[in-house]
């Protein structure tokens, strides 16, 4: 599919999304703006070709220090020397679920990334539903797996803020007001959870920077950005933090009700990428959903990153092949690849 | 180190102080919300200074950031304020900047007329800055009948099925959302007895969860809503948040140590409401 079939397709989206009515919230705002530019082209240039690499992992028992080694290296990740934060999804915790990216998976990229020369390793999260870090970090059993590694962990909804003027423009937000850890470290690595989301069709890298927003500022969970627009927001604070590196946890995903409510789906997968859109778009068909469907993917590859699979240079296993269809809700079953244009398309975004 | 959890508490967020005030973590400039809290806890004269000297022109306390006013921890400086102009500028500012309302939605179904308070005034009611607010209603003026009405009518609008409050949904999509401890002691601390029924299950539920979700927050605020009650459970809570101190220190978190200090000392009394 090349990049006019992706835009083809996204329009399509946009016009059956109208049609549905009810079910034409997510993509309907965004895409019938389609004439506007609202970034600033001189911070963002046109992506080249991009790698991103599909890596099997069949169990959290893996040797992931190994995987996620052979995985950076794949698509040449270049750390050495340089401060690195890792920003798992650890937006809730609720026991037997797969909500959150696994600890164990977080705790072997911090081994990893200190084998490729790392000067210092962080991990941070700003839960968006729990004001209780200390609960959620300790109950995941993330705050055992970095002690174990001795890695420090920082909470981003009380961590000391700085100002970054937003270079796009999707929602009316003129500025975000960011974690200092964040925005100081040389590399950020976004490591979402792959899963399904009850508002956003799909919750991956870039919406997982939703976390990097304090929730003492924005609120929890983060209403400021909701009330902005979920997916223009999604969009603006993806670009506003913009992670060099990604690794998709879909060794345990979530179909269905996500991000919170749906059910685990062992895919064995991880995916790792150097472009947050690329990253999200192969992430997306390895989920058996179409991302040229997905509003605020559509949106980000116009500007963020490389959005045309033809330019994605597709390292490690085949895509076609590894495909895991993900349950989604009956209004996401546009989303679902071949599905037939205006097939739900979303919903209006509630207040959470 | 062992001993009375106040004082464990109390010297560790004493630990933390920036200047006048309190800043969400150790080394960070003070804010509205940890310095009210942190005023309450340790009965602080500076912390009220720095209250004092940051109230803005509309009687509000805020964290601006460019556009955004964050605002929900008005009605905690306005408990922490002693008596006189400052707090009366403080509560009036509760009362003027209340919530959006926000046209049904069958995906996320509330009463669309009822607005209570948000995080910031220009979003949605939220289930915990509206039992801020109406704590603070109900403690330095409870002649605010309608605001009150609408704050307790919010709280009753979100109640989880099985009582207790989610961060403000009861329903996601034809789904029953789970009550957490943190936001059911924060809406119990706003009650306080009010619509006894609701308070009555809101107790139950947070009985049922706290033992569960070990955080220092929702510790220190599931014990501040016991205590508050009168509440049986006020003994265990208490043990597991000195357990909870001595293991974590409750990652320096200062508004969750604030939090404690006051569930565990004099400061409650602060927050009580008078018997109606």
């Amino acid at each position: 599919m090349d990049r006019r079939t992706f835009l083809k397709r996204a329009a399509q989206v946009g016009a059956g999304a109208a049609i549905v009515g009810a079910g034409g919230g997510i993509g309907g705002r965004l895409l019938l703006q389609r004439s506007r530019r609202p970034w600033d082209d001189s911070v963002f240039p046109p992506p080249g070709r991009v790698r991103v690499a599909v890596v099997k992992a069949a169990s959290y028992q893996a040797d992931l220090e190994g995987i996620v080694l052979a995985g950076l290296r794949e698509v040449g990740a270049e750390v050495a020397g340089r401060s690195v934060l890792l920003k798992p999804n650890l937006v809730e915790y609720d026991p037997g679920t797969a909500i959150n990216t696994d600890p164990r998976l977080v705790a072997a990229t911090v081994l990893a990334m200190r084998r490729l020369g790392a000067s210092s390793v962080t991990v941070a999260e700003g839960p968006g539903h729990r004001r209780d870090v200390q609960y959620v970090v300790a109950a995941s059993g993330l705050l055992d797996a970095l002690r174990e590694v001795e890695a420090p962990f920082v909470d981003l909804n009380a961590a000391a803020l700085v100002r970054r003027p937003l270079h796009s423009r999707f929602t009316d937000l003129r500025e975000l007001w960011l974690p200092e850890p964040v925005m100081e470290a040389d590399i950020v690595v976004s490591m979402p959870k792959m899963k399904t989301h009850h508002w956003a069709g799909v919750t991956l890298s870039i919406k997982n920077c939703f976390g990097c927003v304090p929730g003492r500022v924005y609120g929890w969970p983060k209403n400021v950005l909701h009330w902005a627009g979920l997916t223009e927001a999604v969009v603006d604070v993806g670009a506003a933090v913009r992670p060099h590196l990604q690794i998709v946890d879909g060794i345990v995903g979530m179909e269905g009700n996500g991000p919170i409510q749906g059910t685990a789906v062992p895919a064995g997968l991880l995916v790792f990428g150097t472009d947050p859109v690329a990253t999200d778009v192969t992430a997306v068909r390895l989920m058996g959903l179409d991302p040229s469907r997905v509003p605020s993917l559509v949106a980000a590859a116009r500007f963020l990153g490389q959005g045309d699979p033809d330019r994605i240079h597709q390292a490690g296993e085949d895509v076609e092949r590894s495909v895991v269809d993900f349950a989604v809700l009956p209004q996401f079953a546009g989303l679902r690849a071949g599905a037939a244009p205006g097939a739900g398309g979303g919903v209006d975004a509630g207040p959470a | 180190m062992r001993g009375d959890p106040h004082e464990r508490a109390a010297a560790r967020l004493i630990a933390a102080r920036s200047g006048l005030g309190f800043g969400p973590r150790p080394g960070l400039p003070p804010e509205p919300e940890p310095t009210a809290l942190a005023a309450i806890a340790l009965d602080d004269a500076d912390a009220r200074r720095w209250l004092a000297e940051n109230q803005r022109g509309d009687g509000g306390f805020a964290l601006v950031a460019g556009d955004v006013v964050s605002d929900s921890a008005t009605a905690l400086a306005a408990l922490a304020l002693p008596p006189g102009d400052a707090r009366e500028r403080a509560v009036d500012h509760v009362l003027t900047h209340r919530a959006q309302p926000l046209p049904a939605n069958p995906a996320s179904p509330h009463d669309p007329d009822l607005r209570g308070w948000g995080w910031t005034p220009d979003t949605f009611g939220w289930v915990e800055p509206t039992a801020r607010a109406l704590l603070a209603l109900h403690v330095l003026r409870p002649s605010a009948d309608t605001a009150i009405r609408d704050g307790l009518a919010l709280l009753a609008d979100r109640e989880c099925s099985a009582g207790g409050w989610n961060y403000g949904n009861r329903v996601v999509l034809g789904v029953d959302l789970p009550p957490y401890a943190q936001t059911t002691a924060a809406a119990l601390i706003g009650l306080q007895g009010a619509e006894p029924a609701l308070y009555a299950r809101g107790l139950d539920a947070l009985v049922r969860l706290w033992p569960a979700e070990r955080g220092g927050l929702s510790l220190a605020m599931a014990l501040a809503a016991f205590r508050l009650a009168g509440a049986r459970a006020e003994g265990d809570a208490r043990a597991a948040l000195a357990e909870e101190l001595d293991r974590t220190a409750l990652l320096d978190d200062v508004v969750a140590l604030a939090w404690a200090a006051i569930a565990t000392g004099p400061g409650l009394e602060t927050l009580r409401r008078a018997a109606p």
